[in-house]
């Protein structure tokens, strides 16, 4: 036990102090886009290359002012002049692009979400060597003059639920690589990561009659009013629509049905599986079944309900209701 | 080391060759002065690496790389024979980059090779830092930054697995004027930094003596016929500019070494040559004042007019023989004033140690010139007579003046004196003083430069190696120290007109006076570069900015001043750089309304042109602290005073309000 505690903590540290920076940079300025990167978005230190070209400097330096070597000093001076402008051009780089549009549509627990960024360049110059860093990713491109483009980071997710990815980062070291500057954001939302499917899951609860769900077929006349048809001999009176029979010179009776033939309910307490994942997978992979084959159906979890109803807008308030819980 | 697999990917081909091209330019002085072995080899590695980028050649093992650069060392102690000196350093520098560029396959092996050639660059001035050179560093520096943009061009996503943007690298073409204005935009800050960094008045470490390996001009001995190259050799050695008029000719003898002991084939200074003067030299009406810049010859004395009152220069020092030298080699041009007084004389009484000094010859050595000097004594007694009939000698017996002549044997004065009778100063010194001592005549050597040449456009006396000289000095009773000249006796026109009038002709292929004009055009420049740029030191920089009415600072003082300066002259390319477009255009509470937009859009809330003002500020005002004036506030007033009727007061107050709001984040949404 003691192991682990001495293990955890310089973690627990570290991210305390990484949640210290992050507040930081929240409270200087926007860092959810949309945003224009502006100097308080932008932080510049040199590159371990600018650190060995200044020891260098300082060589030179010292050894030219030693001996008083004015074209020595000439190079030296040369050299910081290259430096401080190279400063200059990597904030410029950075400077006045817009970020737009951080999101990532929601996956599956298991899979890669997508993180798509548009970066929106207004300006008559292009942006050479930009680089998009997310944790070991890199994405280098370069934005032409009043040029937008999107950028994809891949995230890969474990767990069902809300993903809060941390901080991307813009970074540039144009034009030698000897400053690098970088501008820090977040997207603009969690990802939602739904359930991961069971890959072999039971099959569908059948019908009313059946344990786990109910099928229920009804006559076709039913409640609900339908449609409008021509009258045939044998429609009760009360079903002519007498309003519409005189606006369209034809007798016409209403049609009922009742809902639709195939119904499903779905009970999270009432799927197999032997923990909550393992029957939260179930279910969500019950209703991806049902969603493929155009059935509606009815979401149980708990208290809650959701549906009846079918289509994909159901399928997704199902399984973001899923990745809730 | 670092490991590379053999599956090591290739560098894109035009950073490589680029990186190459850099450490070449800027290696190519260091080369040519190295022995031919070490260049020829290091040349080797290049063109390997060169076929090894353009025929994508698996890298060398790394064993073999160890081996060939330790054999490479070996070969530059051998070659420069263990002596170490600047040369040596510059030849091991070299020989490293080369052999880095044997396993440069990363950006950053690229990077380091293309960063160290502006050290490359900078330690050649330890050698040469004449005007030409200007140009050497100008392109060495180019084409070195070239190469830095080209190696950042190198994307990762070229061989990497990310394939977004394959974009073609830009052309060669444009990457080159790129690196060149990035070069342009340094200049600034480099002469800004170059005229204010404060300077050190001293050196805090000195070269050791024996790391003197790039030594030039006059030597501290003289044998007779050992250094002929050197009046050959058209470079300047100095530079002199006269408060007034310049003295003669005839009085232009630039002292150097003084030389007293003579052991058959070589003079050497005296024991006591190196202390300093008891007698100083008074200032009277004769007096010349005048400021020297001496070319670096890595030795340490100075040259001065004879007989040098004081100088400037630091750590500098008047000796026994009225020679000025400094506690330090001479590494860079340095600049001094001198003042000088001709008529004085040296030394009324001879110490006897001096006096056995001055008269000691080997006995062994040259006994016809003993034996005629033992004859001229008998024939005139008095000590003046007799060194007019030897110049009368030289002059009117056949003796001649040459650069060409025969190197002597034991008795090298002999042989001159009555067999060959041709050769230049050093001859004539040799043999005048062996003579003079053969008679009885304390005697010695004075080496230095004598005459140069007067520019006139430029109003300064330019000395060349070629003036190198070496007269006499015999002690006369009552007279002290007397300056003897044997070779005017014997070729009157090179005390005269300088060195040029002797054995000048077929020195140069073509030797026109249009040609010799622009020579001549050419050191002026020459002469004005090592005065402004090479001779800018603490001393000048306090003068310049005494001029600009700046009271004299100490270091701390003048970096302050360096440092605002520095920001002064990087205003305008920062704001070149980062200025935030802003109109002037409009009213004024739309200018308002411009900067409480722009504190707003460096908070990261950008207006969109659709938008009007109260839908923006509703837009944003929950991301907002409600501080007064809060932001709906000014929007609601904005759109009164812009689209209202027009009333002045409530845009009075408005652009007040603006100047008050000052957008803070709200903190509860954010965190």
């Amino acid at each position: 036990m003691e192991h682990i505690g001495a293990a955890a903590n310089p973690s627990r540290l570290g991210s305390r102090l990484q949640n210290i920076l992050d507040h930081w940079i929240k409270r200087r300025a926007r860092t959810i886009p949309p945003l224009t990167i502006g100097y308080r978005q932008i932080f510049i230190l040199p590159t371990g290359f600018g650190w060995m070209l200044g020891l260098l400097m300082f060589g030179m330096l010292m050894g030219s002012l030693n001996f008083n070597n004015n074209l020595g000093l000439l190079t030296t001076f040369i050299v910081a002049g290259l430096a401080l402008n190279s400063m200059l051009m990597a904030y410029h780089n950075l400077r006045g692009i817009q970020v737009r549009r951080c999101s990532a549509a929601p996956v599956f627990a298991g899979e890669s979400a997508c993180i798509n960024i548009t970066f929106i360049n207004t300006d008559e110059r292009s942006r050479p060597a930009l680089e998009l860093v997310h944790g070991k990713q890199c994405k280098s491109f370069t934005l032409d003059a009043s040029a937008s483009g999107e950028i994809g980071i891949m995230i890969l997710t474990s767990h069902r639920g809300w993903l809060t990815p941390s901080r991307l980062r813009l970074q540039t070291s144009h034009p030698i690589g000897l400053f690098e500057g970088w501008t820090w954001f977040w997207p603009e939302q969690p990802i939602l990561v739904w359930p991961r499917p069971a890959r072999h899951p039971p099959p569908l609860p059948q019908s009313a009659g059946q344990q786990q769900g109910s099928r229920e077929h009804r006559e076709p006349e039913g409640e609900n009013f339908y449609s409008l048809r021509a009258w045939r001999s044998g429609d009760p009176l009360h079903r002519i629509a007498w309003k519409a029979s005189q606006r369209h010179q034809l007798l016409l009776s209403r049609e009922f049905r009742a809902e639709q033939a195939e119904h499903l309910t779905l009970d999270l307490s009432r799927t197999p599986g032997r923990d909550l994942e393992e029957r939260i997978s179930n279910l969500t992979a019950w209703l991806l079944m049902a969603e493929r084959e155009g059935l509606r159906s009815t979401l149980r979890l708990g208290g809650v309900e959701i549906g009846p109803a079918g289509g994909q807008a159901h399928a997704y308030r199902c399984l973001r209701a899923l990745a809730e819980l | 080391m670092i490991r590379i697999d053999r599956a090591t990917t290739h560098p894109p081909l035009t950073p490589v060759l680029l990186t190459i091209a850099a450490f070449l330019v800027a290696a190519l002085p260091h080369l040519a002065a190295m022995p031919l072995l070490v260049s020829l080899s290091i040349l080797l590695i290049l063109a390997w690496r060169v076929m090894a980028a353009w025929y994508q050649w698996a890298p060398i093992p790394g064993f073999l790389r160890v081996l060939i650069t330790l054999g490479l060392i070996v070969l530059v102690v051998v070659a420069f024979g263990g002596f170490w000196g600047r040369r040596i350093a510059t030849a091991l520098l070299c020989l490293m980059l080369a052999a880095k560029m044997m396993e440069m396959y990363r950006p950053r092996d690229l990077r380091m090779v293309a960063s160290v050639c502006f050290f490359l660059i900078a330690s050649q001035f330890l050698f040469n830092e004449r005007l030409l050179y200007l140009g050497y560093l100008v392109i060495g520096c180019w084409i070195a930054t070239l190469a830095l943009t080209s190696i950042h061009q190198i994307q990762p996503t070229r061989y990497g697995s990310n394939d977004h943007s394959r974009k073609q690298p830009p052309l060669l073409r444009e990457s080159a004027r790129g690196a060149l204005v990035l070069l342009a935009l340094a200049l600034p800050v480099a002469l800004t930094l170059f005229v204010l960094f404060p300077r050190l008045a001293q050196p805090i470490w000195g070269f050791p003596d024996q790391a003197m390996d790039g030594r030039t001009g006059l030597s501290e001995t003289m044998s007779p016929g050992s250094i002929a190259e050197l009046f050959l050799d058209d470079s300047p050695a100095f530079r002199v500019e006269f408060e007034g008029q310049p003295p003669p000719p005839a009085q232009r003898y630039w002292r150097g070494p003084v030389l007293w002991s003579f052991d058959g084939a070589t003079w050497r200074p005296a024991y006591f040559s190196d202390t300093a003067t008891r007698e100083p030299v008074p200032v009277n009406q004769s007096s010349i004042r005048y400021r020297v810049q001496l070319e670096p010859h890595e030795r340490r004395w100075l040259l001065a007019l004879d007989y040098p009152v004081q100088s400037n220069m630091p750590e500098s020092r008047i000796t026994e023989d009225y020679q000025l030298v400094s506690r330090r080699p001479i590494t860079t041009l340095s600049q001094y004033d001198v003042i000088s007084t001709p008529d004085f004389t040296v030394s009324p009484t001879l110490e006897s140690a001096q006096r056995m000094i001055a008269l000691n010859l080997p006995p062994d050595r040259n006994p016809r010139t003993r034996e005629h000097g033992a004859f001229l004594r008998a024939q005139y007694p008095d000590d003046q007579e007799l060194i007019n009939a030897v110049l009368r000698w030289f002059r009117e017996e056949e003796f001649f003046y040459s650069l060409s002549s025969a190197p002597l044997g034991r008795h090298g004065a002999d042989e001159f004196l009555f067999d060959l009778r041709t050769g230049y100063c050093e001859y004539y010194a040799s043999a005048f003083a062996i003579l003079m001592r053969a008679a009885g005549i304390p005697a010695r050597v004075v080496t230095g430069y004598q005459g140069g040449f007067w520019n006139t456009a430029g109003q300064y006396l330019l000395v060349r190696q070629a003036d190198a000289h070496a007269w006499n000095e015999v002690w006369l009773e009552g007279r002290g120290w007397v300056r003897v000249d044997p070779t005017a006796a014997v070729a009157p026109s090179r005390i005269q007109q300088g060195s040029r009038s002797v054995g000048a002709s077929g020195r140069f292929m073509i030797d026109t006076d249009w040609i010799r004009n622009l020579r001549n055009r050419y050191d002026r420049v020459q002469h004005l570069w090592d005065r402004w740029v090479l001779g800018f030191d603490a001393d000048r920089q306090r003068r310049l900015l005494n001029r600009l009415g700046l009271p004299d600072m100490g270091a701390t003082e003048i970096g302050l001043l360096m440092i605002s300066a520095l920001v002064l002259i990087s205003l305008p390319l920062a704001f070149m750089l980062l200025h935030e477009r802003s109109s002037r255009a409009g009213s004024e509470a739309q200018r308002a309304w411009q900067r409480a937009l722009t504190r707003l859009r460096r908070r990261g809330f950008a207006k969109s042109p659709a938008e009007t003002p109260l839908e923006f500020a509703e837009r944003v005002s929950k991301d907002l602290d409600a501080k007064i004036p809060t932001f709906p506030q000014l929007a609601g007033m904005y759109t009164e005073v812009h689209y209202g009727p027009q009333d002045h007061q409530l845009a009075a107050s408005f652009v007040n309000l603006v100047k008050r709001f000052r957008p803070v984040m709200n903190r509860i949404r954010q965190m």
